[in-house]
C-alpha cells in the first residue's frame, strides 16, 4: 500500500466476495427497496387522513350556512396543501436511507413535479376562505379580506402565503430560465421560513384543530420532527462529516484537456459510508468559494487517507479549481445517488458513460466483484477527451469484462438501437448504467428502453451542465 | 412508479376511511373552561328565572354557547348569554365582541332571524340557533 496519492493511478485488484480484503474500509449500508413502499405507503396514508380531518371538522349544517361550502373548500384545499408542502420538504431532506434507494436526482424530480400543488392549493384555499366569510358576513370581498388578517397568526400566514407565491412565480420556466441558479436557489430557501411562518395560524384557527387536542399535538409533532430531519440531515450531518474527516486539497493533478483530478487527504475515511458511482457536495473553503456547494462523483473508491474526485472544467467555477492550493480545507455533503452496484436487477451489467461522466462509471467498477464480466462503453469526441481511460481499461481487464471505446463524431461513433445490441449482444441478460451530459443519457435511457430492457434495469445519472 | 402511485393511492384511501372510522365529535372537556365567565353549566342553564327562556347549548366548532331570553308582553325584552365557552382566548374575545351586537339585533328584530356578525359567523350563527331554540320553548311567534 502506498502512502502516496499517485496510488490512486494504479487500481487494486478487485475486492472478491469478502468484502473486508478492500483495505479494511466498511462498505456502504444497502438500500433497502421495502423502504421506499413503505415511505410512500406513508404518504398515502398521511394524505387520506389529512383530508379526512376536514371532513370530520365539518357539519352538515355548517355546509348549507351561507358561505359553507367555499369555506370548507378553503379548509380542504389549506389541510391538503400544507400536508403536500409537508412532503416537498421530506423529499429533499436527505434522509439518507431514502436517498440510497431512490437517488436524489429520482427525489428531486419529484419534488420539482409536485411543487406546483401545494402553492396553487395553498393560493386558493386564502382565496375560497375569503369568500366563504364573505358570504356569511355578506360583505365584499375586500372588506372581508381587511377583517381576515386581523384574526391571530392569520396576517403572518398571509405573508408566508405572499412568499410561497412569490416562488412559486419565479420558479414558472419561462422566469427561472432568466435567473442565475444560485440566485434562484437561494430565494427558494425562503420556502422553509414561510412554511414555519404557516404553522401557527393552522393550529390556533384550523377548524381541524381547535378543540381536537389530539390532532393538534400530532400535526405539531409531525411538523417538529420534520425540522428535526432537515436539520439533522442537510446541516448536522454534513457538519460532522466535515469535522470528522477533517479533508484537505493535498494535489491537483491534470487528467487531460480541461479535465484535473483533485486529490484529498482526511481522516477515518474508513468511516465514510460510500459506495462506487456515488457524489457528494464539496465546497472549498476559500474565500471565494465557500459559499456554495458543487456535486461532483468520486472518481475512485476511496483510499484511506485519500479521496479523489476528477473535474471537467466546465463552468467558470470548475475551471478555477485547477488553482486550487494544497491544504485548502474541505467541508463535505454527502454521499447522496443511487448508481450504485446495489441497484442491480439482473445477472450482468453494462456501464456506458459519455465525457466527464466516466468519473463514477469509473468508481462504480471499481466497486462491483472479480468475475462480473462487465461491459464497458466509452464515449468521447477526440481521444484526448478518453479521461482516465488506462485506469478503466485495468478495472475491465482485472474483472473480464470488455471494453469499447467509441471515439469520433456523433454520426460515426452512435449508441443506438443498431448498435448496442451488436457491441452487447446479451444485452438481455444486463442491468444498464448511464452516466454522462442529459441529453446523452436520456438518449441511451431511450435506447434502452426500445431494446426491451425494463425500466428497473436502467440506471442512470445525469450531470447538468 | 405505477407501482409507487397504487401504493400512495391505497395509503390515501385506508388513511382516510381509518381517520373518518375512529373520530368522534370534539368533546366539550377539550373546550378551555373560562373561569372568568360564571355562568351556569348547561344543566343549571336549562331553567332561569320566570319569563325566561333559556334556549339550546350550541358547539359552534370554536366554542360553545347558549342564550336566555327574557319575554315580557309578548315582547323580547333581554337577551343573556349564561353559557360561553371558547376553545381559545381570540374566539373569545370575538364572542365578547359580537354578542352585544347579536343582542341588539335580536331586540330590533324582535325574532332569532339576525344578519351574522362580520368575523364571528359561527358565533353568530351558534347564537341565532339558540335564541330561536330558546323562543320556541317559550310559545314565541
Amino acid at each position: 500500500m502506498s502512502a502516496s496519492p499517485a496510488a490512486f493511478g494504479a487500481p487494486k485488484a478487485p475486492a472478491g466476495r469478502d468484502r473486508k480484503q478492500q483495505r479494511g474500509r466498511l462498505p456502504a449500508p444497502q438500500p433497502h427497496p421495502g423502504l421506499a413502499r413503505i415511505a410512500l405507503l406513508a404518504a398515502g396514508l398521511g394524505l387520506g387522513s389529512t383530508t379526512a380531518l376536514t371532513f370530520t371538522a365539518e357539519s352538515a349544517s355548517q355546509l348549507s350556512a351561507p358561505g359553507g361550502l367555499a369555506t370548507f373548500a378553503g379548509s380542504l384545499t389549506g389541510m391538503t396543501g400544507t400536508y403536500l408542502a409537508l412532503i416537498m420538504v421530506l423529499l429533499v431532506s436527505r434522509i439518507p436511507a431514502i436517498e440510497r434507494v431512490a437517488g436524489q436526482d429520482g427525489l428531486v424530480r419529484l419534488h420539482r413535479a409536485l411543487a406546483p400543488w401545494p402553492i396553487s392549493l395553498l393560493a386558493a384555499h386564502a382565496l375560497f376562505l375569503t369568500v366563504g366569510y364573505a358570504q356569511a358576513a355578506r360583505t365584499g370581498l375586500w372588506h372581508e379580506a381587511g377583517m381576515l388578517v386581523t384574526y391571530p397568526d392569520v396576517l403572518i400566514a398571509t405573508v408566508a402565503l405572499g412568499i410561497m407565491c412569490f416562488i412559486g412565480v419565479i420558479s414558472l420556466r419561462t422566469v427561472r430560465r432568466q435567473l442565475p441558479r444560485d440566485t434562484w436557489w437561494l430565494i427558494h430557501l425562503w420556502m422553509y421560513l414561510a412554511l414555519a411562518l404557516a404553522v401557527p395560524h393552522e393550529l390556533v384557527l384550523g377548524p381541524s384543530f381547535v378543540g381536537h387536542p389530539l390532532t393538534r399535538l400530532v400535526w405539531s409533532v409531525i411538523w417538529a420532527a420534520t425540522a428535526g430531519v432537515v436539520l439533522g440531515y442537510r446541516i448536522g450531518l454534513p457538519i460532522l462529516r466535515t469535522v470528522r474527516h477533517q479533508l484537505r486539497v493535498v494535489e491537483v493533478r491534470s487528467e487531460g484537456p480541461g479535465v484535473v483530478s483533485v486529490i484529498l487527504a482526511g481522516q477515518q475515511l474508513d468511516r465514510l459510508p460510500v459506495s462506487g458511482g456515488q457524489f457528494l457536495y464539496w465546497r472549498f473553503l476559500t474565500p471565494g468559494r465557500w459559499w456554495r456547494a458543487h456535486p461532483f462523483s468520486l472518481s475512485a473508491l476511496p483510499q484511506p487517507p485519500y479521496l479523489r474526485l476528477t473535474i471537467k472544467g466546465v463552468g467558470n467555477f470548475s475551471r478555477s479549481l485547477a488553482g486550487l492550493r494544497p491544504g485548502t480545507r474541505v467541508a463535505v455533503e454527502g454521499p447522496y445517488g443511487a448508481f450504485t452496484r446495489y441497484q442491480q436487477r439482473r445477472r450482468r451489467a453494462v456501464l456506458v458513460a459519455a465525457g466527464i461522466g466516466v468519473t463514477a462509471l469509473r468508481s462504480l467498477l471499481e466497486d462491483l466483484p472479480r468475475g462480473s464480466a462487465p461491459v464497458v462503453l466509452l464515449r468521447a469526441a477526440r481521444p484526448e477527451d478518453l479521461v482516465l481511460g488506462t485506469e478503466v481499461r485495468e478495472l475491465v481487464r482485472q474483472r473480464r469484462g470488455t471494453i469499447h471505446e467509441l471515439v469520433g463524431p456523433r454520426a460515426e461513433a452512435v449508441i443506438d438501437e443498431v448498435s448496442l445490441p451488436r457491441l452487447v449482444p446479451d444485452l438481455d441478460y444486463r442491468d444498464v448504467y448511464v452516466c454522462g451530459p442529459e441529453g446523452f443519457v436520456a438518449a441511451i435511457v431511450a435506447v434502452a428502453s426500445n431494446l426491451g430492457v425494463p425500466d428497473d434495469a436502467v440506471h442512470h445519472e445525469a450531470f447538468a451542465l | 412508479m405505477k407501482a409507487g402511485a397504487w401504493l400512495v393511492l391505497g395509503g390515501a384511501v385506508a388513511g382516510f376511511l381509518g381517520v373518518l372510522g375512529l373520530h368522534r365529535p370534539a368533546t366539550s372537556g377539550a373546550l378551555a373552561q373560562n373561569p372568568a365567565q360564571t355562568g351556569p353549566g348547561r344543566t343549571a342553564a336549562a331553567a332561569g328565572p320566570p319569563g325566561t327562556a333559556t334556549g339550546s347549548v350550541v358547539d359552534y366548532g370554536y366554542g360553545e354557547l347558549a342564550t336566555r331570553v327574557a319575554i315580557s308582553g309578548g315582547r323580547i325584552t333581554g337577551v343573556s348569554v349564561p353559557v360561553l365557552k371558547t376553545a381559545e382566548q381570540f374566539s373569545r374575545e370575538l364572542a365578547d365582541r359580537a354578542i352585544p351586537v347579536l343582542r341588539h339585533e335580536v331586540l330590533a328584530a324582535q325574532s332569532a332571524h339576525i344578519q351574522a356578525v362580520s368575523g364571528a359567523t359561527y358565533t353568530s350563527e351558534a347564537y341565532a340557533q339558540s335564541v330561536q331554540a330558546a323562543l320556541d320553548r317559550a310559545h314565541f311567534t
